[in-house]
């Protein structure tokens, strides 16, 4: 099977990617080319009840579903403007007489 | 222990590979802090251990060889950097790759290809071909890789070092840059066997933090064992097929009756769907990528190319400036399967062809074979920009590799003989979870196979 330009122009849509308009023929060509190679799987008969393979343990195990406290990656001084004894430092919001 | 700074003086005489990324002077004075903390009780005290730039880390730029993460820093260690490090291996600076683990000869990456470490005319392999070059260069005893259709034991036989791909959920997979992630596994390049499974045995084991982690303790090593009595070892026929490179075939007849003096049985066997593997691979594999890829846009990773219009426009330069061809090529081929029309033809046939491709392995295991010979690659070391025109030449450099991660076996390449003087490697492939059984096979042999002798 032969993919045109204007297909490869679609899925590229679909990717989120821009393809320059001089290298179109080529990507045409070696998708078409990858895309035959991988065909070849067609000439095995399609079955219904074959379960596709899921790979690692059995069953993923499911963890307990409770909230647990996450650390952050980068404790929260890293990213605060100014932090000082465990709080962040905010500009004063009014005066009061 | 080993000085810090000749450790550091290694790396940098291998420069001319162009296999490690990590800056000289950033890699010394690194070094030298990871060895004033290195636990001196440590199992891998002040053993080097160079990384794959596809393995976060906090100490190093993490790239995955593309231009899209340039001077990206993770904000955490992956778990086996963790464990490396609290084993008191030293991170000995992250390793050159095919951009995002994608390719079989590190000509793919944005930062230039590696060069063979005997033939500067050749590739070392790939992706984790960096690393390979490095083990083989005699840089560094151990570096960690990544295998996803055979980037560890593919570059490791280019380059006549051990190449250990452990069972899929043996090595946790967090901090890894996922490109194929039913696929993907963590594992050691190493000048031998027990270098390479002294790193395994410390990077293996449960981790909460990856699912599809098992829940096991760490590998164990085995002893290495006098003979190979009683080891039923299987040769796959489509292994062997009437093409294969004349060298190979010699060096694995050799290999083949040097483990039947040392008391293996030895039987043919047949995986009938092994024809089928790089196709089901080169559909499965651009799929989970495409996906997995998707986080690189310009907002959540990646720089933001100036002069975007709108946000999808945004993503769009992003991505397409950022990617290098092969990336690019395999996100629209993994797209392409996915889509609409093409879903039942490509994706869902190749899933199922995986699923008779496990079997194949489960019938053979089930009737007695514990491990499986064959060779690691059809050819030894191939010219660089040999294959580059022609990516399906390329993907058929994988054929004898991507079944072990189809199946979620794991696998080991070690150097059995040279042809001209390159390597050669042979593979065994282990049942799920017996990497100890296959390690002791692959210690067995490792000492009788004249490895640097011609086949």
């Amino acid at each position: 099977m032969s993919v045109t330009r204007d297909e490869v122009l679609r899925i590229a849509q679909l990717a989120e990617l821009d393809v320059d308009e001089d290298t179109l023929p080529v990507l045409a060509e070696q998708m078409s080319r990858i895309l035959d190679y991988v065909a070849q799987l067609s000439a095995v008969p399609a079955s219904e009840t074959l379960k596709p393979y899921v790979p690692g343990p059995d069953a993923i195990r499911f963890r307990p579903d409770e909230v647990n406290p996450w650390p952050l990656a980068a404790g929260p001084e890293k990213f605060a403007p100014a932090f000082k004894d465990g709080f962040f430092v905010v500009p004063k919001l009014g005066q009061f007489e | 222990m080993s000085d810090a700074k000749a450790v550091a003086d290694r790396l940098v005489k291998a420069k001319r590979l162009n296999a490690l990324l990590t800056p000289p002077g950033e890699l010394r004075k690194s070094l030298q802090l990871q060895a004033a903390a290195a636990r001196p009780t440590g199992v891998l005290y002040g053993m080097p251990v160079a990384v794959k730039d596809n393995i976060c880390t906090l100490d190093f730029t993490t790239t995955c060889g593309s231009r899209i993460l340039e001077g990206y820093r993770s904000p955490y260690d992956a778990t086996v950097i963790t464990k490396l490090k609290a084993a008191g291996a030293l991170i000995a600076g992250k390793t050159n790759c095919d951009e995002f683990a994608m390719g079989s000869s590190t000509e793919h990456s944005a930062y230039g290809r590696v060069v063979h470490p005997l033939d500067k005319t050749r590739v070392p392999g790939g992706s984790s071909g960096g690393s390979a070059a490095l083990v083989g260069s005699g840089a560094v005893p151990a570096a960690l890789g990544s295998d996803t259709g055979g980037s560890i034991r593919q570059p490791a036989s280019f380059c006549g070092v051990v190449g250990i791909k452990p069972t899929y959920g043996r090595v946790s997979r967090y901090g890894l840059v996922a490109f194929g992630s039913s696929l993907d596994q963590i594992g050691v390049l190493g000048r031998s066997v027990h270098d390479a499974a002294r790193v395994l045995s410390v990077i293996s084991g449960r981790d909460p933090k990856d699912s599809t982690c098992e829940d096991r303790d760490p590998l164990r090593l085995p002893t290495v064992p006098e003979s190979l009595q009683g080891f039923v070892i299987g040769l796959p026929r489509e292994y062997f097929p009437p093409e294969l490179d004349p060298a190979v075939r010699r060096a694995c007849d050799r290999a083949v009756r040097l483990m039947k003096e040392l008391g293996a049985a030895v039987r043919e066997v047949s995986l009938p769907h092994t024809p089928y593997a790089v196709p089901a691979y080169y559909v499965i594999a651009p799929a989970e990528a495409s996906s997995n890829l998707a986080r690189f846009d310009g907002v959540r990773y990646g720089p933001r190319f100036d002069g975007a219009a709108d946000l999808r426009s945004l993503y769009r330069s992003t991505r397409g400036q950022g990617f290098g061809p092969e990336v690019r090529r395999r996100i629209l081929v993994g797209t392409y399967v996915l889509s609409a029309g093409y879903y039942d033809a490509y994706y869902r046939r190749a899933q199922q062809m995986r699923a008779l491709i496990a079997q194949d392995f489960r019938n053979v295991f089930d009737r007695g074979v514990d491990l499986l010979f064959t060779p690691t690659t059809p050819t030894p070391a191939f010219k660089a920009g040999e294959k580059l025109a022609d990516p399906v030449a390329m993907y058929v450099s994988d054929i004898f590799t991507v079944t072990a991660n189809l199946a979620g076996l794991p696998a080991i390449s070690l150097p059995i003989g040279r042809a001209k003087g390159l390597p050669l490697g042979g593979q065994l492939i282990g049942q799920a979870f017996l990497e100890d059984e296959m390690l002791e096979a692959a210690y067995a042999l490792e000492r009788v196979v004249p490895a640097t002798d011609e086949a």
